[in-house]
């Protein structure tokens, strides 16, 4: 049985408490037992040297030193009695009980002359410590009595009863001990069960139970920390419950979504900040033909390249675009990468968010759909020209050969049917060569767009005056402005700030704008505006011409979409003109746009990118446009 | 005498050119064809024209294979070579520079400018058109 500490503690202090109480009972008994057994040695003593004494004088008196042996020798066996002996009134010892002699201690005392009766108390060396009771015999004429208690006697009997005492002062003690441990413990037990029940309480475990059937106040403490435990138990029950249901629900979504991720036939790749890769899908690993443990934690730069790295670190700084890029697959394939930037709405920092999330699509079927396409654009146009050149020259040979050598002969003495006929002829031929030279610039223009729209046009990048091109264009368009005797308005700025770009798709851009100016003005005038405007040179061309209805407006930049009626008004173009200018501002970071009244004229501004940094890192041949959201 | 070679596949157009290029038979110049690589070097090697018309797109030797051979070849190199092409991207024009085409013009081309080159080259002036 396990003693509780309460218990030791009560314990330890009982035992202190009850040995002191023990000593001192011990001790003033012992004291008292001393004192009452000293007047009790005393009296006896007296009493029996009284008794020497009164009984003796005949003997003394006589002499009779064998009687007075004889008696004082009975009284020896008086217990406490140590010694008897009688002096005569001389002070000789006449009779003595010492063996063999009296010691000298004794001696001392015998001639002490007292009428009455006379205790002192002896200490003998080596003889022990003695009450000497002297009664005078015949007031100490016939001599003295003397008696000795023996005080070793007393002291030892007050030791033994001391002992007695203390003994059965332990034995009460060692039995009240042992029943008090008894008591304590039908206490302690069910506090001790108790505790242990709490404590288990307290971790948690409610399988455990309490058995306490006492109706006192621990029953009644028991009682309540066993309901405490069943209502415990069932809150706790129910929040696990609902905790499991809870794990259950979102392993379910995480399952879910792992699934939709894993299935996903894109590739996702997961970067955060630095560009390391943080998740990846199957589908992308098997682009790049590498296991996800090669990709997790590596940086995005170290695989992919600078290019890819770029991409990430545009779509993390400006979170809320989305960047485009290309990026080259295992197995000859080629893929195109979308990233955006990851913030998250809880996030308190700031804006930067926390990585960027790729989409790899795998487009080499539409990459090779794009390049047949191309191809076939290219083949065909190709070979459009061939019969294209022949119907153009032989035209040409025959407008000669009927200028030169038929219609001459026509020329004065025909009649007016002839004359109507070599007109209608003449006309009629230089329609098939208007009409053959908008077939050449149709093909070209499809080619052009094409290949635009493929990626496929090397661009010649370098700085441009803006100034120059502006005059080339003007110079090869300025036939046109004579033809219709339109007045041509020139207004560039001096000191134009340098641009980047391809000169020759630039002067096309603006020869494009300035023929159109032209095609659709009838009187008036052309203007070409150059300003630079911050950051940005925009370029204008201004007409006095028809002008375009605000429907039109958003369609002018669309392929085969010529303002006005493409049934009634005739076509003088390809229609591919402005869709071709838009492809190439735009490729360069430049905006284009139409402003127009209808009736009142047009004007078409385009602008190009002065600062390099911002301008032109689409143009440096990194094809990364920000996509707008559609 | 002056002698211009036409080299092109497709007969309509060395008709063509045949015929856009009548007038300089009137001031001495002999016209020839070929209607493929191999026949136009045996006739560059026989005849020695002073102009080459030649088309890229061929049977058997292509245009530029024509080009390197006659530019790599000391006795043949001098004739002048006037590319005559559909193709007009940026990479024929450099590939024709490449292989050391004097002049390169597209499909459909202006025969004044054709015309304009011969000129040049033979120093003869031919009035084109009206």
């Amino acid at each position: 049985m396990i003693m509780s500490k309460l218990f030791k503690k009560t314990l330890l202090i009982i035992i202190i408490l009850f040995i002191v109480i023990a000593v001192t009972i011990a001790i003033s008994s012992g004291w008292n037992l001393y004192k009452d057994l000293v007047q009790e040695y005393k009296s006896k003593g007296t009493a029996i040297a009284k008794s020497i004494a009164g009984s003796s004088v005949e003997t003394l008196l006589n002499r009779d030193a064998s009687t007075i042996q004889a008696m004082i020798d009975q009284f020896l066996e008086i217990s406490g009695v140590f010694y008897v002996f009688v002096v005569d009134a001389q002070g000789e010892i006449v009779s003595h009980t010492f063996v063999p002699n009296v010691p000298d201690e004794i001696l001392k005392i015998k001639n002490e002359k007292a009428k009455t009766i006379s205790i002192q108390d002896l200490n003998t060396e080596g003889g022990g410590k003695f009450i000497d009771i002297a009664a005078p015999i015949l007031e100490g004429i016939a001599g003295y009595v003397h008696v000795g208690m023996d005080k070793g006697m007393i002291m030892s009997q007050m030791q033994a009863a001391m002992i007695r005492q203390l003994a059965l002062i332990a034995i009460i003690f060692i039995f009240s001990v042992t029943m008090a441990y008894f008591l304590v413990n039908k206490v302690s037990q069910p506090l001790n069960e108790l505790s242990e029940y709490a404590r288990k309480l307290a971790s948690h475990d409610f399988s455990s139970n309490v058995d306490i059937k006492s109706h006192d106040e621990i029953g009644l403490l028991a009682d309540t920390m066993k309901s405490m435990a069943t209502d415990l138990r069932e809150v706790f029950d129910r929040y696990e419950q609902a905790i499991n249901d809870a794990v259950v629900e979102l392993q379910n979504t995480l399952a879910y979504l792992t699934a939709v991720i894993d299935n996903m036939a894109d590739g996702l790749l997961v970067t955060d900040t630095d560009g390391v890769i943080t998740h990846v899908n199957p589908a992308l690993s098997y682009m790049f033909a590498l296991r996800e443990t090669d990709l997790i934690g590596k940086n995005c730069r170290d695989l992919f390249g600078n290019e890819f790295a770029e991409l990430v670190r545009k779509s993390i700084d400006n979170s809320y675009e989305v960047y485009t890029s290309e990026i080259g697959l295992a197995h000859n394939r080629i893929g195109k990468a979308v990233a955006t930037g990851i913030h998250q709405d809880t996030f308190e920092t700031d804006d930067k968010g926390i990585g960027s999330v790729i989409l790899i699509r795998d487009i080499t079927s539409e990459k090779e759909v794009d390049r047949m396409k191309t191809d076939f654009i290219s083949t065909v146009s190709h070979e459009l020209r061939t019969p294209l050149t022949s119907v153009r020259g032989f035209t040409e040979i025959i407008k000669r050969k009927l200028e030169d050598d038929i219609f001459m002969k026509f020329s004065d003495d025909s009649d007016m049917k002839t004359v109507k006929a070599v007109k209608r002829i003449r006309e009629n031929i230089d329609i098939i060569l208007s009409e053959g030279e908008r077939l050449t610039a149709l093909i070209n223009d499809v080619l052009d767009i094409s290949k635009l729209e493929a990626g496929k046009v090397e661009w010649k990048m370098e700085n441009i005056q803006p100034a120059d091109v502006i005059e080339r264009a003007i110079g090869a368009t300025s036939s046109l402005f004579e033809q219709k005797k339109l007045a041509f308005v020139r207004d560039i700025d001096i000191d134009l700030p340098e641009v980047i770009g391809d000169k020759d798709r630039f002067i096309q851009v603006v020869i494009n704008l300035l023929s159109n100016a032209v095609k659709f003005t009838e009187t008036g005038s052309v203007a070409c505006r150059v300003k630079s405007t911050g950051n940005e040179v925009t370029v204008s061309v201004i007409d006095t011409g028809i002008g375009i209805s605000d429907v039109d407006k958003e369609h002018v930049f669309e392929k085969f979409r010529q303002a006005g009626d493409t049934l009634t008004d005739k076509p003088t173009g390809t229609g591919l003109g402005l869709s071709i200018c838009k492809q190439i501002i735009e490729y360069h970071g430049g905006r284009i746009w139409v402003e127009s009244e209808l009736g009142k004229g047009s004007s078409f501004f385009f602008t190009l990118p002065v600062n390099a940094k911002s301008g032109h890192t689409s143009a440096r041949g990194v094809d990364i446009i920000p996509v707008k959201e559609v | 005498m002056p002698k211009i070679l036409i080299v092109d596949d497709d007969p309509v157009i060395r008709n063509l050119l045949e015929q856009i290029l009548e007038p300089f038979q009137e001031h001495g110049v002999e016209l020839m064809t070929a209607e493929n690589g191999v026949v136009a070097l045996e006739a560059v090697r026989r005849e020695r024209p002073d102009i080459i018309f030649l088309d890229v797109m061929m049977p058997k030797l292509n245009g530029f294979e024509v080009c390197k051979i006659i530019k790599n070849d000391n006795e043949i190199k001098d004739s002048y070579i006037i590319m005559l092409t559909a193709k007009g991207q940026e990479v024929d024009k450099q590939k024709a520079k490449d292989v050391g085409v004097d002049c390169y013009i597209t499909k459909p081309f202006n025969i004044s400018e054709l015309i304009g080159k011969v000129d040049e080259v033979l120093d003869i002036r031919i009035k084109w058109g009206a």
